[in-house]
């Protein structure tokens, strides 16, 4: 199946498609209880004889831990348990990690702590003030080690280790050519180097990571309430972690009260209140506190530096594209370079590129480890592409709009293969391109540029065309492995439907409340295939005993595989009830069809029977129905990638492993105060592709949040570590997120070119807004200081890096 | 984040509360508006033993004035001083300074003597009362003294209150007088944050349009809020031409000591003091030629 096939559609909603819920602005399921505060967040949940727990942390970034004397916080009264770290390793494991290094990580800190705020002991009291009280009164005796805070120094051979077990600071290297770079390189007529500095962020979601785990020494059974996403990917690796068998373990979830793409694992949290209720002997809640969370969570981003090259032609046909990257990874490689496997999916973005050269060194550093989150891994990928077309337009004196429309992969080429192998289902870019152009008013923002330029003010206007791949394989993790420790292959995604005897449906998930949307989702997709109302399906959560596997949110991909889940489940229940209806209105099968929830005669409308008529039959009456029909209407379905491969052995051709591939034109306008270095963002025009839209309203919502976060990423958001290692942005206070004043007016435009992988065409759009903002909003300041020679390469571009970039623009002017 | 244990008292009179700080001396917090000191004891940095709550002392919220100055009691709120009639007509630079502070739901907890005893270098109420020669008013069982706003701060966090005393109203003298312009202006990394920078200046223009008398005080800059004395006499009996607010801009600049941060590194806060102190100028200049006193 090819684009060809999907005719390209400005028309958003039902009527054009023959749909009628797919498409439509169905009011969000979840909305009354988030806005009325009734989730029931782990915040919120009391399990009785309950106990809460505090941490009390590392304040170096690198120590040898000698001693730890926590006599005195036993004493105090209220205080039920005590951990260290070495004490700890008697009731849980060590933390799972994706990597094949030898990179031990424990919750509590054994021997050594490798980051400022890496949690030394634990305690567990009877409210949360004696817990803090009790950490107050633990007394560590530490060797204070030279801290790494510089992953270049840290790649020195001669450089302390982050970890004995490794012979190098550079935890992985590869250099990896796809496709024919020298050669590619030797035939251009230009090539573009641009270096680039992408600093280290956070998702910083407002609810942190939480579990109450409670554990029954006579049944050795133990549950887990958490804010976690892989209770139904991986609960056996939580089970493996907290020390019980995996049919012991049931993981239930809460509601996550904001997750952008972090809270995977959240093993520190859930091996902390593991291993207390072990040692206590009662349930025990660990909410991270704010500092907690800031200092030790597992949702810092990137933290890369590329040296970059763009191979072009004269006629400004981009050849190849090489890049050499240094990654901060922090302390500890807990989903090893699996970051990278997700720049990879779509490194040449949008254009025609040939081959891609990568090298990568991932570094080890006395900081807090990377996680997933938002973008993960693709986000400096974008900035980095984009500027690097930005500087070709330059150099080469091309107009940034027309060198790209040069290089666009063109519409019939769909299905598309980029040299490191990934597939592009679908796409149209330039359509995108000129509604955005359109949409934004170009030509009105120009006279206002040069209207402010009297006054001597100064208006920028940016333009990023960048991808968004959407709907991962797990290959993205271990990809760059020879040797992975887990080459998995499967990310599935289920529901469990069941139709009652009185003919209302229900459906479990077996993804969690991420902050995104899946009861809408769901109930649009079930209201669609038996022609109901989305309002009458109940949509719950299943706990991690009911097999309904989900990898979850994640990559940009729940309404993905939640739609093709939900339709598989509903597809298998109505051809079950068409049956039953068939036998019981005695007719053949194939002339029933479900209309408006009803059974009925194809062409004899009178002939029919109700949703519930035909499941009291299905669940009461089974001398009625077919022979060998099981009762009941129940199903489990399982919906797997619809459309991957394997990498192959040499790592030369990664498969297809992140193929619906959404795509996004962003234009903002921006005031730049050079003398202050403020950056405002006056208004912002985005036009949209992410394939069929299921709730255009949701898909909004996800595409303005993402463009505020990435607002947060251009502009302040940043993990400072000081000289001596100490974390300098340890609440947010220093650590900055926009806020509504920092937020513009963002004008969002849809085109839905179909995925031909999937359910109704749906792509992602999870991680589309922070994906292309940043390096967008970074053009735009481009533009507004371009009279004064200012180049952008760096991220976050805070006050003081705007009037840096000025005045050594300046020097650069004067010099050369 | 949860405070340690602490005892709670809540005093219904000025003289009460004194007494109370009196007992308890260093061990004792007051409670006002309590935008920093309850952040202060969730995160432990402060763990007094006794917080002495003045919120319920009746009548300690007033904004007046007699014989040209105005008083600001010490739970008056910093969005009541913005907003109130009689501060913008009187001192318009002190209401410029109170808008910019946080966002408005902080400013209607926020106490306008809380913040100016809490001394914080970069916060704006301190260098606004500096320039406008302000004085806080202290009472301890001793009595009640008068101490001028220069001589109140002392370094970051640090103020020249004892331990027993209790800042109970700051006294701002009126500079709505003719020929007078004034101007707070601040860069922020985000709106409502404590500005990286701040100028605060008060010009009065002479008959001929020199400068017949200049304050400026910037924050951000420092240990503490910075008065630009060399400034002020540089300026004096100058007319104000670019030249002149430039070369000013560079010696105040010249005169800062700032300690970096996350925000702002010395150097660049440096640099800020520079722009803030020519813009803070120009505004307050063009305010006073305008004969218009009202900011």
């Amino acid at each position: 199946m090819s684009t060809v096939e999907h005719e390209a559609t400005t028309d958003v909603g039902p009527g054009s498609s023959g749909r009628r819920w797919i498409g439509t602005n169905v009011p969000r399921k979840e909305d009354p209880k988030l806005l009325t505060g009734r989730a029931g967040y782990i915040g919120d949940l009391t399990v009785p004889g309950m106990l809460h727990a505090a941490v009390l942390r590392s304040p170096h970034a690198h120590a040898r831990i000698r001693a730890v004397d926590t006599s005195a916080a036993r004493a105090l009264p209220g205080v039920v348990a005590v951990l260290t770290g070495e004490e700890a390793l008697h009731h849980v494991n060590p933390m799972t990690s994706f990597c094949a290094e030898p990179v031990p990580q424990h919750a509590i800190a054994v021997d050594r702590v490798r980051y400022p705020g890496e949690a030394v002991a634990a305690v567990a009291a009877t409210d949360r003030y004696i817990a803090e009280d009790a950490c107050a009164l633990i007394e560590v005796d530490y060797e204070v080690l030279p801290p790494l805070v510089d992953p270049v120094e840290a790649m020195d051979p001669g450089a302390v280790k982050v970890h004995e077990t490794l012979d190098s600071n550079v935890v992985f290297h590869r250099s990896i050519d796809f496709g024919e770079v020298e050669a590619d390189f030797t035939r251009a007529d230009h090539v573009i180097r641009r270096r680039a500095r992408w600093h280290r962020m956070g998702a910083q979601p407002i609810e942190t990571a939480g579990a109450i785990c409670s554990y029954d020494p006579f049944t050795h059974d133990m549950t887990v309430w958490s804010n976690t996403n892989f209770y139904n990917f991986l609960p056996w690796s939580f089970a493996g972690m907290l020390g019980v068998a995996n049919n012991r373990l049931r993981m239930i979830p809460c509601p996550v009260g904001g997750s952008f793409g972090s809270k995977h694992l959240i093993n520190k949290v859930i091996s902390i209140a593991g291993s207390l209720t072990k040692a206590a002997g009662c349930p025990v809640k660990f909410l991270e506190d704010r500092l907690d969370n800031i200092a030790a969570n597992d949702n810092v981003g990137c933290d890369r530096s590329y040296d970059a090259e763009l191979a072009v032609s004269d006629q400004g046909e981009f050849l190849s594209l090489r890049m050499k990257i240094v990654d901060d990874y922090g302390a500890y490689f807990q989903f090893a370079h699996g970051q990278h496997g997700n720049a990879l999916a779509q490194p040449t973005g949008p254009y025609r590129i040939g081959s891609v050269g990568y090298d990568l060194s991932a570094v080890l550093t006395n900081k807090v480890q990377q996680g997933f989150f938002r973008g993960a891994g693709a986000d400096p990928g974008n900035f980095i592409l984009e500027r690097l077309v930005d500087a070709a337009a330059e150099e080469l004196g091309i107009d940034r709009v027309e060198l790209r429309r040069r290089n666009f992969i063109q519409p019939d080429r769909f299905p598309f293969t980029v040299p490191t192998g990934n597939v592009y289902d679908s796409g149209n870019y330039e359509p995108v391109l000129d509604r955005a152009l359109e949409l934004a008013g170009l030509e009105s923002w120009q006279a206002e540029k040069e209207r402010m330029r009297q006054q001597g003010r100064y208006l920028g206007i940016g333009l990023a065309t960048c991808q968004e791949r959407t709907g991962y394989s797990a290959s993205e993790w271990w990809i760059l492995y020879d040797k992975p420790p887990l080459p998995a292959t499967s990310t599935p995604e289920s529901v469990k439907l069941d139709v009652d005897a009185t003919g209302n449906v229900r459906v479990a998930i077996g993804c969690p409340l991420w902050g995104n949307s899946p009861e809408t989702v769901v109930s649009q997709v079930v209201a669609e295939e038996f022609g109901i109302d989305p309002a009458a399906v109940s949509v719950g959560y299943a706990d991690s005993t009911s097999g309904a596997l989900s990898a979850g949110p994640g990559g940009s991909r729940v309404t993905i595989m939640l739609s093709g889940a939900a339709r598989g489940a509903a597809g298998t229940i109505r051809a079950k009830m068409q049956r039953i209806a068939a036998h019981a209105m005695e007719i053949d099968v194939a002339d029933v069809e479900c209309v408006d929830g009803t059974f009925q005669a194809k062409g004899v409308p009178s002939t029919a029977m109700s949703m519930a008529d035909v499941a009291m039959r299905a669940h009461l009456f089974m001398h009625d129905n077919p022979a060998g029909e099981a009762s009941g209407l129940v199903e489990t379905f399982t919906y797997d990638h619809p459309f991957s491969s394997p990498p192959t052995a040499d790592r030369k051709d990664m498969g297809a492993f992140y193929p619906m591939v959404s795509h996004a034109c962003h234009i903002p306008i921006v005031e730049v105060d050079p003398e202050t270095g403020a950056v405002t963002v006056l208004k912002y025009y985005v036009v949209n592709d992410s394939g069929t839209l299921v709730n255009p309203a949701l898909v909004e919502g996800q595409v303005v949040g993402g463009i505020v976060q990435g607002i947060g990423a251009a502009l302040m958001e940043e993990y400072i570590y000081d000289a001596d290692g100490a974390l300098g942005t340890p609440s947010f206070r220093e650590y900055l997120l926009p806020s509504m004043h920092e937020a513009p007016e963002v004008i969002v435009e849809h085109r839905e070119t179909p995925s031909p992988f999937t359910e109704y065409g749906v792509k992602g759009v999870g991680e589309g807004g922070r994906l292309v903002a940043p390096t967008a909003i970074a053009s735009a300041i481009d533009d507004a200081l371009k009279p004064l020679g200012v180049w952008i390469d760096e991220l976050p571009m805070t006050p003081e890096r705007v009037v840096e970039a000025v005045a050594s623009a300046a020097d650069r002017m004067v010099t050369g | 984040m949860k405070p340690a244990a602490f005892a709670y008292l809540a005093p219904s009179s000025v003289e009460e509360a004194v007494d109370r700080l009196a007992e308890h001396g260093p061990d004792a917090r007051v409670l006002a508006g309590g935008q920093s000191l309850v952040r202060l004891m969730n995160t432990r940095l402060a763990t007094p033993s006794v917080v002495v709550d003045v919120n319920r002392i009746p009548d300690l919220d007033h904004i007046g004035a007699d014989n040209g100055t105005v008083h600001v009691g010490a739970i008056a709120r910093q969005r009541s001083c913005e907003l109130a009639p009689l501060v913008r007509s009187r001192v318009p630079l002190f209401a410029e300074a109170c808008s910019q502070v946080a966002h408005v739901s902080v400013r209607k907890r926020g106490t306008v003597v809380g913040s100016v005893a809490f001394a914080d270098p970069c916060a704006e109420l301190p260098a606004a009362l500096l320039a406008l020669d302000g004085q806080v008013v202290a009472r301890s069982r001793a009595g009640e003294r008068v101490i001028d706003a220069d001589d109140f701060f002392v370094g970051p966090f640090e103020n020249s209150l004892a331990p027993d005393e209790f800042a109970v109203e700051l006294r701002i003298p009126v500079t709505a007088v003719e020929r007078t312009g004034s101007a707070f202006v601040e860069v922020s990394r985000r709106h409502g944050d404590l500005p990286m920078c701040g100028a605060s200046t008060v010009v009065q223009l002479d008959e001929d349009g020199a400068v017949a008398n200049a304050r400026i005080a910037l924050c951000g800059v420092g240990q503490r809020p910075m008065r630009a004395r060399d400034t002020e006499d540089l300026l004096l009996g100058q007319r104000p031409a670019d030249e002149l607010l430039a070369q000013a801009a560079e010696l105040t600049a010249a005169a800062t000591d700032p300690i970096g941060d996350c925000h702002a590194s010395a150097a660049f806060r440096r640099h800020l003091a520079r722009v803030l102190t020519r813009r803070s100028l120009q505004t307050a200049v063009a305010r006073a030629r305008k004969e218009d006193t009202d900011a």
